[in-house]
């Protein structure tokens, strides 16, 4: 087994591991770091439950080497709450209905998260442009879309 | 995954080190999102991973001359949203926002898309409509070849296991019209089913340097010469833009697989060239 060095800060604070060269991102969220908020779905890059921010922008933790990540800064779902109050596209979800068995959830709110950062104010079409790396296999998108919308004007007016 | 080593390089010539040391055993990495998925799914396999992360001069975009030189280690993000992309190639900038889906647009690059030939991608097509040149360098130098004479075959390309991609090379354009169309079947699909590029001079209704390309619905991405030939010097007409698309649907090597049988894939060829070129009449 070739070891590689990771040096990273995961949600803020700062993450040194000895991982093997071919540990993939996902894995080493979920079962080194124990962060289990972060889903593995489809692991061939297709569903986005996976999705993580590196560098406040997302990425599919499935197709990305933990190695990779060495010197990033990495926000998983666990990082979006600060001081125990939820981050408002997480308190839209839940308010609007954005999630039934809740699995692909965290895939989508970090996506929705980098959307944001893009475009403060999406329309709807940038939104379902925006997420269509992620996929909902119980509710369909009508809620997750007006979540967005909805958190989009929060924090627009905050 | 089977292991393997992970080696960062910080310059091209580290990396041409590790390159001669391992040989076939390496697989060069640029994003990573096309490389880690065949190397799960045991379609290749590696001893080495060389990845190019760490090499700055890679992720440059600026002009040399009359070429804008995009660093092959460019993620399709930052080809988006580069100024002078936006400016002189819309087409690119067009084709590098649409690409895949936004985590795809922030890992992966465009000349890791390239170098794996992958045909069911955006940006060959569009980038053989803008004459696109690649270049590659090794130990022994360096080489620029066309677009059209890198991709050689389904999944095949010209780059020798000793070359890196440094750079895709586009020389300023003339067209008055540089148009890229993806066809999804729906909004969820990553991957077009077939792609259309367009560069063209009008003078007046008069078509002038015209290239037509097609790619997805293809084992090779490729520029059309019979239908470029149809439409150069003649006057744009809605008879014309009929008569252009039965030329591009008749001229490929239309794929069949469960995405779509031939048929289905020329007809669309067909529909998206028409629709093209009327809106270019408009």
């Amino acid at each position: 087994m070739s070891m590689s060095n990771v040096k990273c800060s995961v949600n803020g604070l700062p993450v040194q591991r000895e991982v093997n060269a071919a540990r993939l991102l996902s894995d080493f969220i979920r079962e080194d770091l124990t962060l289990t908020g972060t889903k593995r779905g489809c692991e061939t890059g297709v569903c986005g439950a996976c999705s993580v921010l590196v560098d406040g922008e997302v990425v599919k933790s499935c197709l990305l080497l933990a190695c990779q990540i060495d010197g990033s800064d990495v926000t998983t779902i666990e990082g979006l709450e600060i001081g125990g109050e939820l981050h408002p596209l997480q308190a839209a979800f839940m308010e609007f209905g954005g999630l039934q068995c809740g699995f692909c959830t965290p895939g989508f709110i970090m996506a929705a998260c980098s959307l944001l950062n893009d475009n403060e104010s999406p329309s709807e079409h940038d939104i379902r442009h925006g997420l269509s790396g992620n996929i909902c296999r119980c509710t369909g998108y009508m809620g997750i879309v007006k979540a967005i919308q909805m958190a989009s004007e929060k924090i627009r007016a905050t | 995954m089977h292991n393997f080593e992970y080696l960062e390089p910080a310059s091209l010539e580290e990396a041409f080190d590790l390159l001669a040391r391992y040989g076939q055993d390496a697989k060069i990495m640029s994003g990573g999102t096309a490389l880690i998925l065949a190397l799960r799914q045991r379609l290749i396999e590696a001893k080495a991973i060389i990845s190019l992360q760490r090499i700055r001069s890679l992720k440059i975009i600026r002009w040399h001359g009359s070429n804008l030189h995009i660093g092959a280690a460019s993620r399709h993000r930052d080809v988006a949203h580069d100024p002078n992309v936006k400016e002189h190639f819309p087409a690119l900038a067009y084709a590098a926002r649409h690409l895949a889906n936004q985590q795809v647009r922030n890992q992966g690059t465009i000349g890791g898309n390239l170098c794996y030939g992958d045909p069911t991608t955006d940006p060959p097509a569009c980038l053989l409509a803008l004459d696109a040149e690649v270049i590659l360098a090794s130990r022994s130098g360096i080489r620029t070849l066309r677009l059209d004479d890198f991709f050689q075959d389904y999944f095949l390309t010209a780059r020798r296991d000793d070359e890196i991609m440094t750079a895709i090379r586009l020389p300023q354009s003339s067209a008055t019209h540089q148009l890229y169309r993806r066809h999804l079947r729906t909004l969820a699909e990553h991957r077009p089913v077939a792609t259309l590029a367009l560069a063209v001079c009008m003078n007046e209704k008069r078509m002038e340097a015209v290239r037509v390309a097609i790619g997805a619905s293809v084992p090779v991405p490729l520029r059309l010469s019979r239908t470029e030939a149809l439409l150069e010097g003649a006057t744009l007409s809605t008879e014309l833009a009929a008569e252009a698309a039965r030329s591009a649907s008749a001229e490929i090597d239309a794929v069949s697989d469960m995405r779509g049988d031939e048929m289905y894939r020329r007809r669309i060829v067909y529909s998206m060239v028409q629709s093209l070129l009327i809106e270019v009449l408009q």
